[in-house]
């Protein structure tokens, strides 16, 4: 396939807007950008910020946002369509997903006219790429004991402080920083956000290699960076109550498309198989069960992605409800990949290159999905939420 | 929710747990029948011509969920499938369905193939008038019990609603279409889903009321981390069942037909797993027969049998593995 359809002239209409998405996917995904096909060389941070460029231009991509900083003004529903398909597309992940789903949708919430102006437009067309600067060393899921001081200077404010587990640093042009003001005993008071170009003085960025061989992860060090009074997100204390505000959206819609992207890996695993008697025989024989009980767990998935998306439509906050959604795709995706794990090491050794290709996908995301029970707060973090602010169970008694 | 009646499905939430209460002070199960027809909650699903309400099915959601919850000894989800399944073509019969006059039932398990045979999982089919028995042409017919349809006994599991087997000399009565009857049990799915929900739901309410009340150690069960752990995954297991129901209802869902069928099999393995943790954290306790929990789990393991979930995962994985379905697929990758 090659790239034949140009980029999109109008942006999608919210009837449409899925459709729309869908044509242009299947129309303009590179084969070298295809994660179902077997890939000699991994994309570049360019060649991958290009395409999400494109699909920006497409109206893929910021469809939710206002159109004055460059987005698409649809509703979550439009939203929602267009997730759909990206999820079913076998493309890559967004290499700037901070930048659009957890700094975009801060800076629309707390941030004035003119960072609305500067930033948005610039994450969207793919010029700056965002990290996010919350967890610390001795503050992981706990954010609220952050140690990182911002302290109030003539101009601005002097950062120091270590951040770890910032995914994407050392590729980012800017750092979502959550600081505080106070003392560590001041707890959720006194955090402020900030939006911090990586480029200054004093911003040390060291790659840590996770478990997949990527040098994803960084630690970041703020060694007096003194950051411009302009660049403060929001008021001093407001930075606490936006970025849990924001967290709890993001955790219902962020990466809506994961669930259908969970779909497009099982019959991506599926139709390879099929091509080949000895693999086809596997399957049906072996793992037909637990292949259609992973299919039912990625329907409950949309069960929770679209009626949370149908509740923020209608108006209702989605608070500790966030949790369910990231909880229940975690950790089915982590049983699914450890079935397509098992599967694929039974191939036999003379496999073609679609039976390779998938091999080689399914045992990354097998790796990979190390992480997602870890990621944006632990299961366990997930079962407190669940059960403090959901069930409302009191253990104080 | 708003919707274009002047009622929404919340509004019977209310109603259906007074009656479910009320039901439960019943002795016989014509009587609760009676009690549920009267609030109208019999004749929810089926057409105003026949006595009914003519709502879509949201509006038997909260009315099964209630009735899951309170451990409802009647056959109203067959009652209510049969009233709106008679409605437009047998309305004589469908009101009296709907009020409860006649009182139905269905063999959920076994097919006839001519007039003569044995089906079973009927629920409280020895009070009822009439057995709804599926035909092996996809159609079924409702079959008056007596000389000629037998009702046996059953070993059962549901201790609410007893299943008995029905022999079948002289199969006569009202018939329904195949397409009436393969609409019948995709409507089944999501109200046996939406019981499963009910005890689910009460079977977790009882384990944490249990877990914040029963002290060992000096300290309140809740106080531990395991504990808290095991009502949160239960909590997970309840709402995905609440909104894949809803999912399967959204007219935004894409392909309502799998969802209904994936929120059914869904349902019964985590039904089943919150109330088997429910036993577990009330410990010895749960393990004892007037501590209801065992009364929910024997329940949501016949809803299953009787909805044929392990057929139905079946069918996905046939679907799944289908060449049809491996061919898109790859026309897409290609």
């Amino acid at each position: 396939m090659t790239q034949t359809a140009a980029v999109a002239s109008e942006r999608p209409s919210p009837e449409t807007a899925g459709d729309n998405a869908r044509a242009w996917l299947d129309a303009n995904l590179p084969q070298t950008l295809r994660e179902d096909i077997l890939q000699e060389r991994e994309p570049s941070i360019a060649e991958l910020s290009e395409w999400e460029s494109k699909l920006h231009k497409a109206g893929i991509i910021g469809a939710t946002w206002p159109k004055q900083y460059g987005g698409g003004d649809l509703g979550l529903r439009a939203h929602l369509d267009i997730s759909r398909e990206i999820g079913r597309t076998p493309m890559p992940e967004s290499v700037n997903s901070i930048g659009k789903e957890l700094a975009g949708p801060i800076i629309l919430a707390v941030g004035n006219e003119r960072q609305k102006a500067e930033y948005l437009p610039a994450i969207l067309e793919m010029r700056n790429i965002w990290c996010q600067g919350f967890s610390e060393p001795n503050a992981g899921s706990d954010l609220a004991g952050l140690r990182t001081r911002a302290e109030k200077t003539g101009d601005g404010w002097v950062i120091n402080g270590q951040k770890i587990w910032t995914s994407g640093a050392s590729k980012s042009s800017h750092c979502l920083l959550l600081a505080r003001t106070g003392s560590v005993e001041d707890r959720h008071r006194g955090l402020v956000l900030f939006a911090v170009d990586t480029s200054l003085p004093g911003v040390d960025i060291r790659e840590i290699k996770s478990i997949d061989g990527a040098r994803h992860f960084c630690e970041v060090f703020f060694n007096d960076v003194v950051v411009p009074e302009a660049d403060m997100l929001g008021s001093p204390d407001q930075g606490w109550a936006a970025a849990t505000r924001v967290l709890s959206i993001e955790r219902a819609t962020n990466r809506m498309h994961r669930a259908w992207r969970f779909e497009n890996q099982l019959q991506h695993l599926v139709s390879a198989c099929a091509e080949n008697p000895a693999t086809r025989r596997l399957v049906e024989h072996d793992y037909a069960r637990p292949l259609a009980e992973v299919a039912v767990n990625i329907e409950l998935l949309k069960g929770h992605v679209e009626t949370l998306v149908g509740s923020l439509i209608d108006g209702n906050e989605i608070g500790p409800r966030g949790s369910l959604p990231k909880m229940f795709w975690s950790e089915a995706h982590q049983d699914f990949s450890k079935l397509a794990l098992e599967i694929v090491s039974r191939f036999p050794p003379d496999m073609s290159d679609p039976l390779r290709a998938v091999k080689r996908r399914m045992e990354d995301i097998y790796i990979k999905a190390r992480a997602e029970t870890i990621y944006a707060g632990t299961t366990e973090i997930q079962l407190g939420i669940i059960a403090k602010r959901i069930l409302k169970l009191n253990w104080e008694r | 929710m708003t919707t274009e009646y002047d009622l929404s499905p919340e509004d019977f939430a209310d109603t259906a747990k007074a009656v479910v209460n009320a039901c439960a002070e019943a002795d016989t199960t014509a009587t609760r029948i009676a009690l549920l027809a009267d609030a109208g909650l019999t004749g929810i699903l089926a057409s105003d011509s026949s006595g009914g309400m003519g709502l879509p099915v949201d509006f038997a959601v909260p009315v099964l969920h209630a009735a899951g919850a309170g451990m409802l000894a009647a056959p109203l989800l067959e009652t209510m499938l049969l009233a709106q399944a008679f409605s437009g073509t047998r309305d004589d019969l469908a009101t009296a369905i709907a009020i409860g006059h006649t009182k139905v039932t269905i063999a959920w398990n076994g097919e006839l193939d001519g007039s003569a045979g044995t089906v079973d999982r009927a629920p409280l089919a020895e009070d009822c008038d009439a057995v709804l028995v599926f035909r092996r042409d996809g159609s079924a017919i409702l079959v008056t019990l007596g000389e000629s349809a037998e009702v046996l006994a059953d070993d059962t599991l549901d201790l609410e609603r007893p299943e008995a087997r029905v022999v079948i000399t002289a199969a006569e009565g009202p018939v329904l279409s195949a397409e009436t009857v393969t609409e019948l049990q995709r409507t089944a799915q999501i109200l046996r889903s939406a019981l499963i929900l009910g005890a689910a739901e009460d079977s977790l309410e009882r384990a944490c009321e249990y877990a914040q009340d029963r002290r060992q150690f000096g300290k309140t069960l809740v106080s531990y981390q395991a504990i808290q752990h095991h009502l949160a995954r239960q909590c997970l297991a309840v709402e995905t069942i609440r909104n894949s129901i809803a999912r399967s209802l959204s007219p935004h869902c894409e392909m309502p037909v799998d969802a209904a069928r994936a929120t059914f099999i869904g349902a019964t393995g985590l039904g089943a797993n919150t109330a088997e943790t429910a036993i577990q954290i009330f410990g010895g306790m749960g393990y004892t027969w007037d501590v209801p929990l065992h009364r929910h789990l024997r329940f949501v393991r016949t809803l299953a049998a009787q909805g044929k979930a392990a057929e139905l995962l079946d069918n996905v994985a046939q679907q799944l593995l289908s060449a049809e379905n491996n061919k898109k697929e790859l026309q897409r990758a290609s």
